[in-house]
Order: structure tokens, then C-alpha cells, then sequence
């Protein structure tokens, strides 16, 4: 439903069918070549015109969209029934034959108690009677073997009466690590059978998370000082009965949702050995099972988009009377409800909450949005598939890498995945964090729908060219005229956002002389290339003339528009992005947020943005080789002025 | 054969004028950088013996914080500091100048500690790491001191060794990794390449060629088989560069190109089965997802496999493995040629 909304306004302004009479789109199809020519000769001398149109739009409205709403819905039928009809009863079987053979493979390591991936890897050469033939037995990594063995050749560590000897290599000191921590465990569990709970378990732990800026005594907790360790007791005795599967165990099993969840993660008491870290593993795990199902769908998804491609085949529904943005959402709205659906039911069994589902949305849409473009670039399926896990690769680490220090730092909320750690955590999300998690993603989503829809015509369907050229004549479709240079900037920002927060989220835990200057540089190549790409693209196709004069136009508009886009980013002040210190505050302060006391600086992010768009554009309008010329000057002055900017700041 | 040859090689001159093939390479690097990333970065976060040295130090306090003391001046990569008071070190905390704050108090013959750790701090996971791992040192002391009360004697631990965190990730995540990725994605070309000459109709095209139906399909299965011990010999040689040392490697590429054989044969068997894209390619990924998966619950399983081979700890169990994979392959690729034999290329339409 938000995808068929969101596709009404932005085209019918955009798209330069779209503000056409339902009724004559049927010749869109034919007449599309000359598009391009007629639309920059009558745009731009008859503005007024352009106002009695809109007038005369918005009275058709609620006509156009039922129109529409009719179309799409329409498509979304066909789509259905044709992807129910393509699993003909050959497909049916095999896809209960493999499910039969997984269910059979499960029930068998079900049966044996399944292996670990590391069983076996470290030799441990151990007589049969010795007392730490046991600790090795109960270790799935280390497997024992008769003593004689030669060390470093048939095992690794020798346990003898009086001691241990590790080969001398890197595996050596590793297996007996390993078995280090093996006798660790052993020992524990031992001392979880003995009667005297006092002698076994000496030490009693609790642990506390405290602000640093207004600590509380760590006696006098919420419960009192002997409450807290009241349950303590029978923390540590429980522990030593489950130390098998306890703490050091390999992959813990998920434990998700234990009550009493604080931010922070639980306040452990028990035995020392029941101290966890705060890290959300467990929630982790179950947030990428999120991700999993998406691709699978966005595989079928690309198919059926670029089947449209195959052999002409999308032609009919061109020149039928439909909007291409109709199509495009016609096809894409099953495959969303079907990610949706999956996504209910994994929070389902997992146990999240409508706020899992909401923040698993705009991923589905990403996802969805990625590999449209790319099946709308790729020549064959061959370079799909590439396309789509390539695709996916990165939207997974976009998800998860900001995800893995949810508990940290906000930086982790970049990631929609964010939200859901902390809701399967049981952690209450504020409106607020979810806007700035998720709006990022919502607008690439839709750009890159826009953007796959700008080249859904026959000229760029049918032909063959590579998916480089394919995304310069893509950015090209968006340009009309000299001030749309501007909005194709602005409309850059989201990527530009997410860009830059995946950089910071990677680099924030290196060390500060090597993390600033890179993110200094990685800012300003960026921006640069999200200003000046799409000035190459217009270039490339001949759009604009190659007088100086027009590429220092252009440039200053790109750099004005996109000025404008990023004062939007200003949201991440709201969640305090700018506060990690120092890299948040160089990533923000370098395009002025965060910096009100000095008004010049205000006005300085615009006159930069322009004179290194400036730069870039006149190298784009003499070829490939000198636009990369242009856009290196450009980068060497964007970084200049950011490390003034952060010196400045001090 | 030489048929055979001249259709390999023209699907590996589509492969390589699209360029995909550098595209996969990138993927599957960058998807062995993410997997390091993730692991080097959680491990940092938990690993006791990182940058130990240059940490504030923790403090205690407490009636029996003399006992703790004394262990925790043995831990290498922390540092004590005693309070008199719990509001002294609660001071030093909020400045910043004590990591964690331990409370340490006798009671009822135990000995009950209060830790306190910053929230919401990077380095917190790795704090408490140091901590617990201490406060078990400490707890092992206790229990040696009340032994005479305890029915059995705790072993003694083996010597604590500095050991890379990674060496274990290496061989039996990073090394099986780069290994089976080339064969899933070899898989997948199989069933593109089938699936597209479908749809496109030029297998019609190709079979006016003095060609059968099944040269077409060892040709295709010969390219793409071909690709994944080439790319495994790649990444096999980077490691080595990178002074990872692979043990058999000869075993490791016949283990690679068996699977790539049988699932490759497997991808072509689902595309000629069901001939359009999007189902062939959501079979042969669940199919591939399943069996990989709930292999390595099984023993012999090939993650496994190729670890114990990499990281030389190989037992005739595994060769064992290996033949079994080899002997898989052949039976795939017998089913396929059965099953091409079977069917009617006129009735490949989707």
C-alpha cells in the first residue's frame, strides 16, 4: 500500500509520460525516442503552463489514481497467477523432494546429536586412564589419541603425569588452549555435583551496569545490599549443574527474551563463570534469520522482471495503457506482501513485535528496490545472479554490521536491524529512532524505485549494453533541464547518509589516527562522486553543451542542491550521532550541523560544494578520463576543507 | 571431447565479456573480509590479551578485597587499584579513571563481589570479559583453599598460552568459506546458463549445430565446474601469501571439484526439470541451503572435511569423506546424463 502511494506523486512529476492523459499513454511506447528532445525544447520557455497543468491534475486526481489503483492491482493479479502457474506439478514435486531429503538429513544428525564444525580439529595424545581423558571426551574440537604419537606430526599437546607439551607451532599453542579451557569447563561441572555448595562455589558474583556520570553505589542496589545476592545463591547453584551448556559452550543455543531485560543486558549473579558479556549474540543470530528469506524472494523477483526483458517480451504491457510506474508496482507489490508475510511469521516464532516487522519493512523495500535496478541493468541472468548477491552482500553488512554494537554506541541505529535486537530484547523504541533508523532506507528504496522506473521504456528495456552504461543512461532519464541537475543532487542524500554512517560504524572502533583522516577522505570522495555522477551521466549523453560557462553552472547547481539535501541530514543531531566522538562530530560538522556558533560556517559548505562540483563537472564535459581527473581535484579540496573544518573545531 | 571443449569455452567468453566473473571474485572477497571483520572485531571486543596494557586499571574495595588483590596481580592485562572506600573508587569511576569497580565482601564463609562496569561503552565487553576471567582465577584460588571439604579435586589447568583467537576461525570457518562459496556460485551459473538458452530459445539455435543435447550439457557443466577449483586454488594461494599455512592442498581442490561436479549436476537437473528461471533458481538455492546445512550435522560433513584436511588433522574418516563426495559426484553426473537422455528438447519451453 505505501509502495502504490508513494509512487503516485513523485512520478506524475518526474516522469515525463506521466503527465499525460491516462487515455493517450497508449502510444508511450512508440513515441518514447523522441522523449527526450521534445521534453528540453517545450519545458523550460513555457513555465507558466506548467502551473495550469498541475492545476488541471490535481482536479483529475482522485480520478487518475482509482484509474491507477485499478491498474496496479491489475498487474498485481497477473503477477500472482502467473507465478502460481509457472510451479507447474514437476517444480511442486521436486520442491517436496528437497524437502523431504532436508527433513530426512535433519532427522539423521538429529539422531547422531550432530557434529560442530570444529569436531576433531585439535589432537590431544592422552593415556586411557588419565583423568583428563574426560575434559577431552565431552570436547567435540579435541579428540584424544594414545600418548606415543610424535608431537607436532600425529598430535598436538601431550598430556603426561607430570604435565603438558604443545608442538611447537601455532596449532600447537591453540589445541592447548583449547584443552585449557576444556579442563575449565570439566572442572566446573565437576563442582557443581559436590554437596558442600560453599567449598565448590567460594565466590559469589553480581554484576551492575552503571552511568559513569551518576553512578550509585554498587552495595546499595535496587533490592538492597543482601536482596541482590539472595537469588545469587541459587544462581550459582544452578550454574554448576548447567556449566555444560553454560558459558564457554561453542554456539550457545539463543536465549532470547529472558525476562528482566535491561537495556543493557542482564544483571548476572552467580559464579564467576555465569558472567556474561554484554554482547547481544543470541539476539543477533535471530535478526539476521530476518534476512535470509529476502533472498530468496528478491532471486524470483529479479527473474520476473528481467523475464519482462527477455525477448521483448514486456512490450505488450508497454504500449497497453498503463503507467510504467504502475507496472513496476503491480509487479513488486506480491513480492513485498510476500516478504511481509514471512517477516510476520519469523517474529512470530522468534518472538518480536510489530516493531520487528516495521523495521524489517524498509529493508524488504531496499532489498526489493536493489534488484529491480539491476534487473533492470543486467544483460543476462547470469549477471543477475551476480547483480543479486552482490546486492545482498552488501545490504546484509549494511544491516548487520551497525547492528553488532547495538549496545555501544548510537551509531548502531543506522541499522534498521537496530531496532530489531533492541525489540527482541524487549527494549521500548522511541518514534524518533525509528524515523531516523528507517527513513534513510525508505528513501533509497524509493530513489532507486524512481530510478529503475525513469529506464522503464522500450528504448533502454530491450538494448544490451553493460550495467555501467546502463546506470549512467538510468541517471541520465532523471535529468530534463539544468535545475533538475540540482534535484537529481538532492536526491543523492540518502545514499550519501547511508554511505557515510556504514563508513563510521566500520571505522569507529579503529584506532583515532587512522580512522580520522579516512573518514575524511571517504567523506569528501563520497559527496563528490554523489554530485557529479549524475553531471557525467548528462554529459555522456549529450545532454548539456561543453562550454565552460555551463559546466561551472551545473556544478554550482549540484553543489546548491545538494547543500540543501544535506541539511536534512540534521536529524542524526536528534538521536546524537555527533556526539561519538571525534569521528560523528567530523562526519557532521564538515556540512555544518552541529556548528551554530560560527555563521560563517554556514555559508562556507555551500561555496564548497559548488566550486568542487565545479571542478568535477569540467572534467566531465571533456570525457571519462578527464572527469576522473576532475573528481580526484575535487576530492583533494573536499578533504582539505574537512581537516580545516575538524582543526578548526579543534 | 572437443565439442565438448569448444561449448565450455564459449560459455566462459559470455562469463568473462560480461565481466561477472570478476564480480563473483569481488563478492566473494568481500564476503571473507566481512566474515573476518566481524570475527577480528568481536574478538577484539572479548579477547582477555588485547591492548591490555594502556587500560585504567579496576577497583577494589571491600573487606576481603586483600585476597582479590593478590589474584588479580597475577592476571596479566590488568592492573589493581585499592580503595578504602566504595565512595573513593565511586569517585574515581565517575572520573573515568577506574575501569570497573569490585566490591568485595566475606560473608557466611563466602566471599561475595559486586562488579560494576560502565554502560554503554565500547570497551565494556571487554572489560567484563577481563573480569570475569579473573574473578574465575580468584574463584579457582578460593576452592583450593577449602579442598578439604570437596569429594572431588578440580584438575589442574594446562599453562596459559598466548594463542591467536583466529586460528581456529581460520581453518574451520575462513578456509571452508572460501572454498564452497565458488561452488554455490558455479552451481548457479549452471542453472542461469540452462535456464536462459530456455527462455531465449537459442538452445534451438545451438542444436542445429552438429551437436546432441547432452554435449550441450557437459559442455555448461564443464564450464562451470571448471571455474571453482580454479577461484579455491586462488584463495588457497592468497592464504599461503598471507602465511596461512593449508595443508593438502591437491586433496582440498578434489574435494572442491567433486562438489563443484555434483552440485553444478545438481543446478543443471533442476533447470532442465523445471525450465523457468525463477522457479529453477529458487529450487537449486533451497536445495543447495538444505543440504549444506543439514550436512554439517552429519559426520563427514564437508565444512568439516575441509577444515580437518586444511588444518592437517586429517583421519581416515575423512578420506573416507572425500572418496564418498567423489563417488556423489559420478552419480550425480550419471543422473544427469540419464535424465538427458530422457527428456524431448522440443519440449524445453517455459
Amino acid at each position: 500500500m505505501t509502495r502504490r502511494e508513494g509512487n503516485e506523486d513523485p512520478d506524475s512529476r518526474s516522469d515525463p509520460n506521466a503527465d499525460r492523459d491516462p487515455g493517450s499513454a497508449a502510444d508511450a511506447g512508440s513515441d518514447t525516442d523522441h522523449d527526450h528532445d521534445g521534453d528540453r525544447g517545450d519545458r523550460s520557455p513555457v513555465r507558466s503552463g506548467r502551473l495550469a497543468r498541475a492545476v488541471a491534475g490535481l482536479r483529475r486526481l482522485p480520478g487518475v489514481v482509482r484509474i491507477r489503483a485499478g491498474a496496479v492491482a491489475r498487474i498485481t493479479r497477473w503477477e500472482v497467477t502467473r507465478g502460481v502457474g509457472s510451479v507447474d506439478r514437476r517444480t511442486a514435486v521436486l520442491g517436496v523432494v528437497a524437502l523431504l531429503l532436508a527433513s530426512s538429513v535433519a532427522f539423521v544428525a538429529a539422531a547422531s546429536g550432530g557434529v560442530a564444525l570444529d569436531t576433531g580439529v585439535y589432537r590431544v595424545g592422552v593415556p586411557q586412564d588419565s583423568p583428563y581423558r574426560e575434559p577431552i571426551d565431552e570436547t567435540p574440537s579435541l579428540v584424544a589419541r594414545p600418548p606415543s604419537g610424535e608431537l607436532g606430526e600425529e598430535i598436538d599437546v601431550r598430556v603426561t603425569a607430570d604435565g603438558f607439551a604443545a608442538a611447537d607451532a601455532r596449532k600447537g599453542q591453540a589445541a592447548l588452549s583449547a584443552l585449557r579451557n576444556a579442563v575449565r569447563r570439566h572442572n566446573d561441572r565437576v563442582m557443581g555435583t559436590e554437596d558442600n555448595r560453599t567449598a565448590a562455589f567460594p565466590v559469589l558474583v553480581r554484576l551492575r551496569y552503571a552511568d559513569r556520570a551518576d553512578p550509585t553505589l554498587p552495595s546499595r542496589g535496587t533490592n538492597g545490599s543482601d536482596g541482590g545476592f539472595a537469588a545469587a545463591g541459587g544462581g550459582a547453584d544452578g550454574a554448576g549443574g548447567a556449566g555444560g551448556a553454560g558459558s564457554d559452550g561453542p554456539l550457545p543455543v539463543p536465549n532470547v527474551g529472558g525476562g528482566g531485560a535491561g537495556f543493557f543486558g542482564q544483571e548476572a549473579t552467580g559464579s564467576p563463570a555465569n558472567i556474561r558479556p554484554p554482547f547481544p549474540f543470541a539476539s543477533l543470530v535471530l535478526a539476521f534469520l530476518f534476512l535470509v528469506p529476502m533472498n530468496f524472494v528478491i532471486q524470483a523477483y529479479g527473474s520476473t522482471i528481467l523475464n519482462e526483458r527477455v525477448n521483448r517480451r514486456g512490450q505488450l504491457l508497454l504500449v497497453a495503457p498503463i503507467q510504467p510506474g504502475d507496472i513496476v508496482a503491480g509487479k513488486t507489490l506480491p513480492y513485498l506482501a510476500a516478504m511481509i508475510a514471512v517477516t510476520a511469521a519469523i517474529a512470530l516464532a522468534v518472538g518480536g513485535g510489530v516493531v520487528a516487522v516495521a523495521a524489517v519493512v524498509p529493508l524488504s523495500l531496499l532489498f526489493l528496490a536493489s534488484t529491480f535496478v539491476g534487473a533492470m541493468f543486467a544483460r543476462s541472468f547470469k549477471e543477475l545472479t551476480f547483480v543479486t548477491v552482490a546486492v545482498s552482500t552488501f545490504l546484509t553488512t549494511y544491516a548487520f554490521v551497525p547492528a553488532v554494537f547495538t549496545d555501544v554506541t548510537p551509531i548502531a541505529l543506522i541499522s534498521p536491524l537496530t531496532l530489531v535486537v533492541r525489540d527482541l530484547k524487549d527494549v521500548p523504541i522511541e518514534p524518533l529512532q525509528y524515523a531516523f533508523s528507517t527513513g534513510p532506507v525508505y528513501l533509497c528504496a524509493g530513489v532507486l524505485f524512481l530510478l529503475g522506473a525513469g529506464v522503464y521504456r522500450e528504448e533502454d528495456m530491450f538494448t544490451q549494453r553493460p550495467v555501467p552504461l546502463k546506470f549512467l543512461d538510468a541517471l541520465d532519464a532523471r535529468l530534463s533541464g539544468r535545475w533538475s541537475v540540482a534535484f537529481v543532487s538532492a536526491l543523492s542524500i540518502p545514499f550519501v547518509f547511508v554511505a557515510e554512517a556504514l563508513a563510521l560504524a566500520t571505522l569507529f572502533a579503529l584506532p583515532i589516527g587512522v580512522s580520522l583522516p579516512a573518514m575524511l577522505v571517504l567523506i569528501a570522495a563520497i559527496e563528490e562522486l554523489a554530485k557529479s555522477l549524475h553531471v557525467y551521466a548528462g554529459y555522456a549523453n549529450a545532454r548539456f553543451g561543453t562550454g565552460i560557462r555551463t559546466a561551472l553552472v551545473l556544478g554550482s547547481l549540484s553543489g546548491l542542491g545538494f547543500f540543501v539535501g544535506e541539511k536534512a541530514t540534521a536529524v542524526a543531531q536528534l538521536v546524537g550521532l555527533q556526539n561519538v566522538e571525534p569521528l560523528g562530530r567530523a562526519t557532521f560538522a564538515t556540512a555544518g550541523i552541529g556548528v551554530v556558533e560560527a555563521a560563517g560556517l554556514l555559508i562556507a559548505p555551500l561555496a564548497l560544494h559548488a566550486v568542487t562540483a565545479g571542478l568535477s563537472a569540467l572534467g566531465a564535459r571533456k570525457g571519462s578520463r578527464w572527469y576522473l581527473t576532475g573528481l580526484v581535484a575535487a576530492v583533494a579540496v573536499h578533504t582539505a576543507y574537512n581537516a580545516a573544518v575538524v582543526v578548526a573545531l579543534g | 571431447m572437443g565439442k565438448r571443449a569448444v561449448l565450455a569455452r564459449r560459455e566462459l567468453r559470455v562469463l568473462s565479456a560480461e565481466k561477472t566473473i570478476l564480480l563473483a571474485l569481488a563478492i566473494q572477497l568481500f564476503i571473507a573480509a566481512f566474515s573476518s571483520f566481524l570475527v577480528v572485531g568481536l574478538v577484539s571486543v572479548y579477547n582477555p590479551g588485547t591492548e591490555a596494557a594502556v587500560l585504567e586499571p579496576v577497583g577494589v574495595t571491600g573487606n576481603a578485597s586483600d585476597d582479590l588483590l593478590e589474584t588479580l596481580d597475577e592476571r596479566p592485562g590488568l592492573r589493581a587499584r585499592e580503595f578504602a572506600t566504595e565512595e573513593a573508587a565511586m569517585e574515581e569511576f565517575a572520573e573515568g579513571r577506574v575501569r570497573a569497580v569490585l566490591v568485595s565482601e566475606h560473608r557466611d564463609d563466602r566471599i561475595f563481589v559486586t562488579a560494576l562496569a560502565p554502560e554503554s561503552e565500547l570497551r565494556t565487553t571487554l572489560t567484563v570479559v577481563q573480569v570475569r576471567e579473573a574473578l574465575r582465577a580468584y574463584e579457582r584460588d578460593q576452592r583450593g583453599e577449602r579442598l578439604a571439604f570437596l569429594d572431588a579435586r578440580p584438575l589442574d589447568l594446562p599453562p596459559q598460552v598466548e594463542s591467536s583467537p583466529y586460528y581456529g576461525f581460520t581453518y574451520t570457518v575462513l578456509v571452508p568459506l572460501l572454498l564452497f562459496l565458488p561452488v554455490f556460485i558455479s552451481g548457479s551459473i549452471a542453472v542461469d546458463s540452462l535456464t536462459e538458452e530456455i527462455e531465449r530459445g537459442t538452445l534451438e539455435l545451438i542444436r542445429v549445430a552438429p551437436v546432441s543435447m547432452s554435449e550441450i550439457v557437459d559442455g555448461k557443466l564443464l564450464a562451470a565446474a571448471g571455474l571453482a577449483p580454479a577461484q579455491a586454488a586462488i584463495w588457497l594461494g592468497l592464504l599461503s601469501l598471507n602465511g596461512t599455512r593449508v595443508a593438502r592442498p591437491v586433496l582440498l581442490l578434489a574435494t572442491v571439484a567433486a562438489l563443484a561436479l555434483a552440485i553444478t549436476g545438481m543446478g543443471a537437473g533442476v533447470a532442465l526439470l523445471s525450465p523457468d528461471r525463477r522457479s529453477a533458481q529458487f529450487l537449486y538455492s533451497l536445495g543447495v541451503l538444505l543440504l549444506f546445512g543439514g550436512a554439517t550435522l552429519l559426520p563427514g560433513d564437508p565444512a568439516n572435511t575441509v577444515a580437518l584436511l586444511a588444518v592437517d588433522s586429517a583421519t581416515t574418516g575423512t578420506y573416507l569423506a572425500v572418496g564418498a563426495y567423489v563417488a556423489a559426484a559420478v552419480g550425480v553426473y550419471v543422473g544427469v546424463r540419464r535424465l538427458v537422455d530422457r527428456i524431448d528438447p522440443e519440449e524445453l519451453e517455459v
